[in-house]
């Protein structure tokens, strides 16, 4: 395996499950039912235990942005917390850049939080008694840094988050906002390459969510770190995400990309998810191409990444299927008008 | 829908009070009507008392004569802080600590707190007793450090080791209920006669708090707040010192503020021993004198002390400005320049008389009131103690005679007194309230009868049924498992004379406490006048309760009554005015919006959902008539608190901690039994 190959985060069969005597019982479970993860967590909870996360499989891919999306209790915070392991996990494993970090020393998972992690939480978890400065310049405190230099290093992430001039401000002063900028560039004091983001913007008004979020997106493009971004929000997840993961009770019903959440979901579940959703803002014309070259004399210049609004638009009067062109202009397949139509219209059925 | 499914559950609860209620009826009838035939029904013979106050005394003087060469070690280091605070502060010129405490009272609080400081030590070294009052102030000034770094010590380990935390909250617990004196026997034992003992009692009584406050302050930090310091990568010793602790700050000062006022109390408990010439010393000694204008104003000091020490602390806890620093220097430098300007003829604090013609006077005015309203206040304490306390302890049989009431209560009487009483529950029964009646029957009994003369196995019966009620089958076995250890050691009579009269004080303070509540409640110009009456009788240490009662109906239970009062009401009333005007907003309006009256709503909507903050209350208000019950003991009270004080006088190590325990049980079953109601009422609610 080279590097370039190692995700950046891979869980296998990750199980979190909560009771007394945990460990033990999920062993038992799952020996009974022959490792059938969904008979042996219903055999958990008849025993009174709960498993929160229940053999979940994925990996994030240097660079990528992963959202987790389910609603409050589906277990998706407890996910988040057992990849940064705040809780401990009960069974498989987890690997940040190949380590496994189940079953790590004490010391170790220190190290990698200095060196690796960095998160932010919905309600900021901000130290009340601390100044801004000092707040985004804590973890280079607990390493030792000096406190120049940690000060200048923290300096540079409140002007990355537009926070100049409150500095000396304590979270007290600051509006939810504010005190969740200070939160992002706190976790990003250290430069991690892992960054974990607990739902940051549930907490704020639509207004500045929005705004945080476009932020977001402008800081992840300069900075391109390994993303797990939590929500409850589907349209904060499509509006984000590389790929989205939409949990349930505990379990990973769908992973894929924001164009197969809303056109192919898996079940009704996540289709019930994507009804509010308008479709054509998100699927792009690349989801419903065909790979043949029968097509008709028109030409409305469609391109693999338009969305199928657009794509709609332009094909209003057509009924012949047309070229679809790539970024560089080469014809690479064709599209039937009435899938454009089709596609938006699942929900119906 | 709500209704129609409700009615049955509240039968079903019904019929639960209903059985305890008549088992205990029946168990207390057939130990009436045995009462000739198998007197061991009613007394618990001598003969089958175990000598467990022996075993107790034996074992304890095993044990600390063991420990006794470390303890003694400890002491001795504890003589040089001791020594070092006593000259220190004795030698000190009075203005310079006057300055300092101005200066102090500014940092934490501005103008008011430093008139309050300024005023306050004024009114000390007018006094007179500024030697004393230094003397105290050392003996606290070292104990409280010690109890912060245990009580801290405590809190934190507790946190960090969960396995630990319920035992420790468990002896927290009990180390509530174990009233003050019973700590002094033991330690006396280990110290001998002298100040130390005084500064560990008030060390180890002040520590609790401060470990309680330090446990829920950790606990209570926000999850996220832990979560942040752990994913920053701090070592668990960097999330405790840089992170969690400082975000508890304000509980933690909650703690210090508690830990400071139990310190002082205890200090001034402490001098019942005696041996170091204090301030606590002075109040015993002129009130031993009845020189009580003198008594009241060393009473007075110390009120002055608690509340300085009180209003300082307390901004600790508050999020608090910063004051100009230079004022701080400023007054500093003033008192130093005053000091060297009259240093010749600076007063030595002990000559100072300005107050003596003061107390004088009081001393002379009070004895011109008690001979003008002597009648008045003889009727008022007589008729209290003849038609209300007495029948209480020993029973209308017996309280009823030709002196005090004017005729000799007869059997025909208590026939007929049972007769009304069936009656009486016969007819509630009938309308419907079966529980009820069965009470009604129950409480009539007892009144004829009398608390102090209850048959034994009426009393673990009781005991058992309201345990069931209030929560469940372990709760009654709890209850009778920790009376039989009374019943059996022979403690039995005088654990009953301090039921009745903490029962009569907070029957006395419910009621009250109560009305007053509900008024404050209701008309806040009553709040405003009761709130810093409130605040003070909070503040003041419990010694000093003592001191009023006794210069107005001189020492009896009626004296002692009046202080447990007094000191006990408190609770009632704050928690009844809390809970009554917290009823959420949005409930109100609804029954406002339904058309419902005043009294409707308050009948129907604010009482039910004040009920457990009620029920809380009534809780504080038991456990604080226990603590004062103690202390009354130095003005006369029978029962388990003059046990405590007499072994206290004997170093009769066995006696003391037997009755100290005895007393921690009824106060803990107590507490456990309005907790249970108030939980089960929180449930009723989903709260």
């Amino acid at each position: 395996m080279t590097d370039a190959n190692t995700p950046a985060i891979a869980c296998r069969n990750l199980w979190q499950v909560f009771g007394p005597g945990a460990d033990k019982a999920l062993t038992d479970a799952l020996s009974r039912s022959g490792n059938d993860a969904d008979k042996a967590a219903a055999d958990l909870r008849e025993k009174g235990f709960i498993p929160a996360v229940q053999d979940a499989n994925f990996e994030v891919e240097e660079g990528e942005l992963f959202v987790i999306m389910g609603l409050s209790g589906s277990g998706k915070s407890t996910l988040i917390r057992c990849i940064s392991q705040l809780l401990p996990g009960t069974g498989g494993e987890i690997r940040v850049d190949g380590e496994n970090v189940i079953g790590a020393s004490k010391k170790a998972l220190t190290d990698l939080r200095r060196k690796k992690l960095g998160m932010v939480f919905q309600h900021f978890g901000l130290f009340p008694h601390m100044t801004v400065a000092e707040n985004v310049a804590y973890p280079l405190r607990v390493q030792g840094v000096g406190k120049k230099e940690r000060l200048a290093r923290a300096q540079e992430v409140i002007s990355l988050v537009g926070l100049e001039g409150r500095e000396n401000s304590f979270p007290r002063q600051l509006s939810g906002g504010q005190r969740q900028r200070v939160g992002i560039a706190r976790s990003l004091a250290v430069n991690p390459d892992i960054w974990f983001l607990d739902e940051p913007f549930s907490a704020l008004d639509p207004l500045i969510r929005r705004q945080l979020q476009d932020e977001f997106l402008r800081i992840q493009a300069t900075l391109k770190k390994s993303i797990v971004f939590i929500t409850h929000d589907i349209q904060e997840a499509l509006k984000l995400a590389d790929r989205i993961a939409i949990m349930r009770d505990g379990k990973i019903v769908q992973i894929g990309t924001p164009t197969d959440i809303v056109l192919r979901p898996v079940d009704d579940y996540v289709r019930e998810f994507s009804k509010d959703v308008a479709k054509g803002q998100h699927a792009k014309v690349a989801s419903v191409m065909r790979d043949d070259d029968q097509r008709g004399p028109d030409d409305p210049g469609l391109t693999t990444a338009m969305t199928l609004d657009a794509a709609l638009a332009h094909c209003m009067e057509l009924y012949e299927p047309v070229p679809v062109r790539d970024a560089d202009g080469k014809i690479v397949g064709t599209v039937h008008p009435s899938d454009l139509a089709a596609a938006l219209q699942v929900d119906d059925a | 829908m709500t209704a129609v499914t409700d009615i049955p559950a509240y039968h079903a609860r019904l019929t639960a009070g209903a059985q305890a209620a008549l088992i205990t009826v029946i168990v207390g009838a057939v130990c009436l009507a045995l009462e000739g035939v198998a007197p061991w029904l009613v007394t618990w013979p001598a003969a089958w008392e175990l000598p467990a106050t022996q075993w107790v005394g034996a074992f304890l003087d095993w044990f600390l004569n063991g420990i006794k060469p470390a303890m003694r070690l400890f002491s001795d280091l504890m003589t040089y802080p001791m020594d070092a605070a006593n000259y220190v502060l004795g030698n000190t010129p009075w203005p310079i600590l006057i300055g300092l405490v101005t200066a102090l009272g500014w940092y934490l609080g501005g103008l008011p707190m430093a008139a309050l400081g300024f005023f306050g030590l004024s009114f000390v070294l007018a006094s007179g007793y500024w030697a004393e009052s230094m003397n105290t102030l050392a003996l606290v000034a070292v104990s409280v450090p010690v109890a912060l770094i245990m009580g801290g010590a405590i809190g934190i380990l507790a946190n960090e080791v969960p396995r630990v935390k319920t035992f420790v909250q468990a002896v927290l617990d009990i180390m509530q209920t174990v009233p003050t004196f019973a700590y002094l026997t033991p330690l006396l034992l280990l110290f001998g006669f002298g100040p130390v003992v005084g500064l560990i009692a008030s060390a180890i009584y002040a520590a609790p708090p401060m470990a309680r406050n330090v446990m829920l302050g950790l606990e209570r930090v926000e999850p996220e707040i832990k979560e942040a310091a752990i994913m920053s990568g701090g070592t668990r010793l960097q999330q405790l010192f840089q992170v969690e602790i400082p975000a508890a700050t304000t509980q933690i000062m909650v703690g210090v503020n508690q830990c400071l006022m139990a310190a002082l109390s205890m200090v001034i408990i402490a001098a019942v021993i005696g041996g170091f010439n204090d301030i606590g010393w002075e109040v015993l000694l002129t009130m031993r004198k009845a020189q009580f204008g003198e008594s009241l104003m060393a009473g007075l000091v110390i009120v002055v002390f608690a509340v300085v020490i009180d209003r300082m602390s307390g901004t600790l806890a508050t999020e608090r400005k910063r004051h100009d620093s230079r004022v701080v220097w400023a007054v500093l430098g003033f008192a130093v320049l005053f000091t060297a300007a009259f240093w010749a003829w600076l007063p030595n604090p002990s000559d100072l008389t300005v107050l003596d013609p003061m107390a004088g006077a009081i001393d002379s005015g009070l004895t011109a009131f008690t001979q003008a309203n002597g009648p008045w206040l003889d009727a008022l304490k007589n008729n209290s103690l003849f038609y209300v306390l007495l029948p209480l302890r020993i029973g209308l049989d017996q309280a009823v005679l030709p002196f005090t009431w004017g005729f000799q209560w007869t059997p025909a009487m208590s026939w007929g007194l049972f007769a009304a009483a069936a009656a009486i529950a016969l007819l509630m029964a009938w309308r419907g309230h079966l529980t009820g009646g069965l009470v009604a029957l129950i409480l009539i009994g007892m009144l004829e009868t009398g608390i102090a003369n209850l048959p034994w196995p009426f009393v673990l019966t009781a005991a058992a049924a309201l345990g069931w009620v209030a929560g469940g089958w372990r709760l009654a076995a709890l209850s009778v498992g920790l009376l039989c250890t009374i019943l059996v050691s022979g403690l039995w009579e005088r654990a009953l004379l301090s039921l009745y009269l903490s029962g009569a004080a907070v029957f006395f303070c419910a009621v009250l406490g109560g009305l007053i509540g509900l008024a404050s409640a209701v008309w806040s110009p009553v709040w405003a006048l009761v709130r810093p009456v409130c605040d003070m009788l909070q503040t003041i240490p419990l010694f000093v309760f003592l001191i009023p009662v006794l210069m107005v109906f001189q020492i009896g239970e009626f004296s002692a009554f009046l202080a447990i009062c007094a000191y006990a009401i408190v609770p009632m009333i704050r928690y009844t005015r809390h809970g009554l005007v917290n009823t959420p907003e949005e409930m109100m309006e609804a029954a406002i919006s339904s058309g419902a009256t005043e009294w409707q709503i308050m009948r129907d909507v604010r009482a039910p959902y004040a009920a457990p903050t009620i029920l809380l209350g009534l809780n504080q208000t038991i456990l604080y008539a226990f603590a004062m019950l103690v202390i009354a003991a130095l003005i006369g009270t029978t029962g388990l608190g003059q046990s405590i004080y007499l072994a206290l006088g004997q170093a009769d190590v066995g006696l003391g901690i037997s009755a100290g325990a005895a007393m921690a049980i009824l106060a803990l079953i107590a507490d456990r039994m309005v907790q249970g109601f108030a939980e089960e009422r929180r449930k009723a609610l989903g709260l």
